[in-house]
């Protein structure tokens, strides 16, 4: 299999401004779904504006399709949607008015696709950006990713502002993106998102590259918060007592507590009483990135 | 790291180069028309309110020139007043000499909003998402800003001589086309100049700052360079020293060239600098 998108200790330095990127080895095969994760400031942003030629490596290479990212910029950004994190549209123009544009810059003679998802997300193309909510801009943005129909989508939190039902038809599109072979390569904080559609999960912390992992490994090491609701009061030291259970409280009745390991044995303490209610929440993204790096560390919490 | 792109990713193209930079000129213009209505009404109507004064002054114009005779010669040479009974000097003195000292600013906001005011405002990069060479952007702005320079100019120039037709001042279409359009090499020459501190510096407000600096400085140097024999020797470099008086004496063509020259080098010069700098939103 070929790949989309190859970088060999790719760096860009700010100097002592900002903490950019350094030495990131990635390697997205085309076809794949690819979610690019980490902390706000990781070095995402910087890595994906790298490769589209709007900031300049200070060390390193990147290909994006096999074109060189500092030399075909032009050429890699005709095969490239991308959706920037922190973007503005021009507040004058609307929709309609942006796409017309960007398909004469493209050469793009038929707008029926950016038509049709726009009304699949519910894109309001005929009212001025300046009158649009964060949510409806976010729609446009994604429309003018995708409207031509690119070999690579890159999609910097693509369903932030969206509300579920958008973000699930985003989904759907996403997976059709897959399904005619399209490579996506995305960042989100979003870990249901990212479990649903990323074949695979690349880890960046501290501008370096920490780990690629299929999503099913990455879910895998992540924890559990529980909280049990029992009819009567139950002594908590039981359930302090099991392999995995950290941050415990309680208060008679209510038990929360965090589970790193299997929930058998927890489940089977929790049977021995009249269970009113059961919460197993997955944690956010972040906490995953924060068990992950202390259990890569030898860390225990 | 050898990919060969496959099929359907080498049909890919690019629009071509010509086309791209069509639709960036054009797309800007279009959004500059409502600027350009503006700027050329308020100048334009100015000019008018001028021609129409002069009625006014016309028949008293001896005793205006006698009264003017009181002041020092420098200080009228300064403002360029010879003959207040001449229309043509009447406007130079109230219109001409002064309106580069407003209408740079059209291309000095225009150009400095296109590169680091896009950047403040994080529109670049859904634009540069698109495959819009580096270089293309800075020239289509540059196009697009002189483009709609010369609409307010023309815009200037026919509430102008309109005016001067109606109330019936003997103003000819020749003099008024060559004054607005002796305008446009002087004030886009501030616009590159705002074009190339947009393009190498990160900063709107920067971008707007020296060149505005520099225009005043220059009107000042030539201004009081025609009076003071301190300043005497650095008038040739102000721009407004080559500026001359059009609507008078006609267009100074090496003048006008040279200006545009001048211009045309800022924008290579941006061009250059904005094709090897980071961006950043």
């Amino acid at each position: 299999m070929s790949l989309a998108i190859e970088t060999e200790k790719l760096t860009k330095a700010y100097g002592r401004r900002a903490r950019g990127i350094e030495d990131v080895d990635l390697a997205v095969d085309e076809g794949e779904v690819f979610g690019f994760l980490g902390p706000n400031g990781a070095g995402k942003t910087t890595t994906v504006r790298t490769l589209l030629g709007f900031l300049r490596p200070t060390g390193g290479r990147g290909e994006v399709f096999g074109l060189d990212i500092t030399k075909d910029s032009v050429e890699i950004r005709a095969r490239v949607g991308n959706l920037p994190g922190e973007f503005a549209l021009e507040d004058k123009m609307t929709g309609e008015g942006l796409l017309k544009y960007f398909a004469r810059l493209r050469g793009v003679g038929d707008l029926g696709y950016a038509h049709e998802i726009s009304e699949r997300l519910g894109a309001e193309l005929h009212r001025p950006m300046r009158r649009l909510s964060r949510g409806n801009k976010q729609k446009i943005g994604l429309v003018q990713a995708m409207f031509h129909r690119p070999p690579l989508l890159m999609l910097d939190e693509p369903t932030g502002g969206l509300d579920p039902l958008v973000q699930e038809e985003f989904l759907d599109i996403i997976e059709e993106v897959k399904a005619e072979g399209r490579t996506v390569f995305f960042s989100s904080h979003n870990l249901a998102e990212v479990e649903r559609v990323c074949d695979r999960v690349g880890i960046i912390r501290g501008g370096r590259l920490a780990a690629v992992e299929t999503t099913e490994t990455l879910i895998d090491k992540s924890f559990r918060h529980v909280v049990l609701t029992f009819a009567e009061d139950v002594d908590k030291e039981p359930f302090a007592a099991l392999s995995g259970v950290r941050n415990l409280r309680g208060d008679g009745k209510r038990i929360s507590f965090t589970l790193y390991d299997d929930p058998d044995e927890m489940v089977k303490l929790a049977a021995k009483h009249t269970l009113v209610n059961m919460e197993y929440e997955r944690p956010s993204l972040e906490e995953v990135f924060l068990t992950y790096y202390e259990r890569e560390n030898g860390e225990v919490r | 790291m050898s990919v060969v792109l496959n099929r359907g990713q080498k049909r890919r193209r690019t629009a071509r180069p010509g086309r791209t930079l069509f639709a960036l000129v054009t797309h800007t213009i279009r959004m500059q028309l409502r600027g350009v209505i503006i700027w050329g009404a308020a100048i334009g109507l100015y000019g008018a309110a001028m021609v129409a004064s002069f009625t006014a002054i016309e028949g008293s114009a001896d005793q205006l020139n006698q009264l003017m005779e009181a002041y020092p010669k420098g200080m009228l040479e300064a403002f360029g007043v010879t003959d207040l009974g001449d229309p043509a000097n009447y406007l130079h003195s109230q219109v001409f000499g002064l309106a580069p000292l407003a209408l740079s600013f059209f291309p000095i906001l225009a150009l400095a909003n296109a590169l680091a005011g896009a950047e403040e405002r994080g529109t670049i990069d859904v634009l540069l998402g698109n495959p819009l060479p580096r270089w293309q952007l800075v020239a289509g702005n540059f196009l697009a800003g002189a483009v709609s320079l010369l609409g307010i100019c023309a815009i200037v120039g026919l509430l102008t001589w309109g005016t001067a037709v109606l109330v019936d001042v003997e103003l000819s279409l020749r003099e008024v086309a060559e004054a607005v359009l002796n305008l446009w090499p002087i004030c886009i020459v501030f616009g590159a100049l705002a074009l190339l501190c947009s393009a190498s510096f990160h900063r709107r407000s920067l971008a707007i700052a020296i060149p505005a600096f520099l225009l005043f400085g220059m009107y000042l140097i030539d201004t009081i360079g025609r009076v003071s024999e301190d300043l005497e020797d650095w008038r040739p470099f102000s721009v407004f020293y080559f500026y001359g008086s059009a609507i008078e004496n006609g267009i100074d063509w090496t003048h006008f060239g040279s200006i545009t020259l001048v211009a045309l080098a800022l924008l290579l010069l941006a061009t250059l600098v904005f094709r090897r700098r980071d961006i950043y939103t």
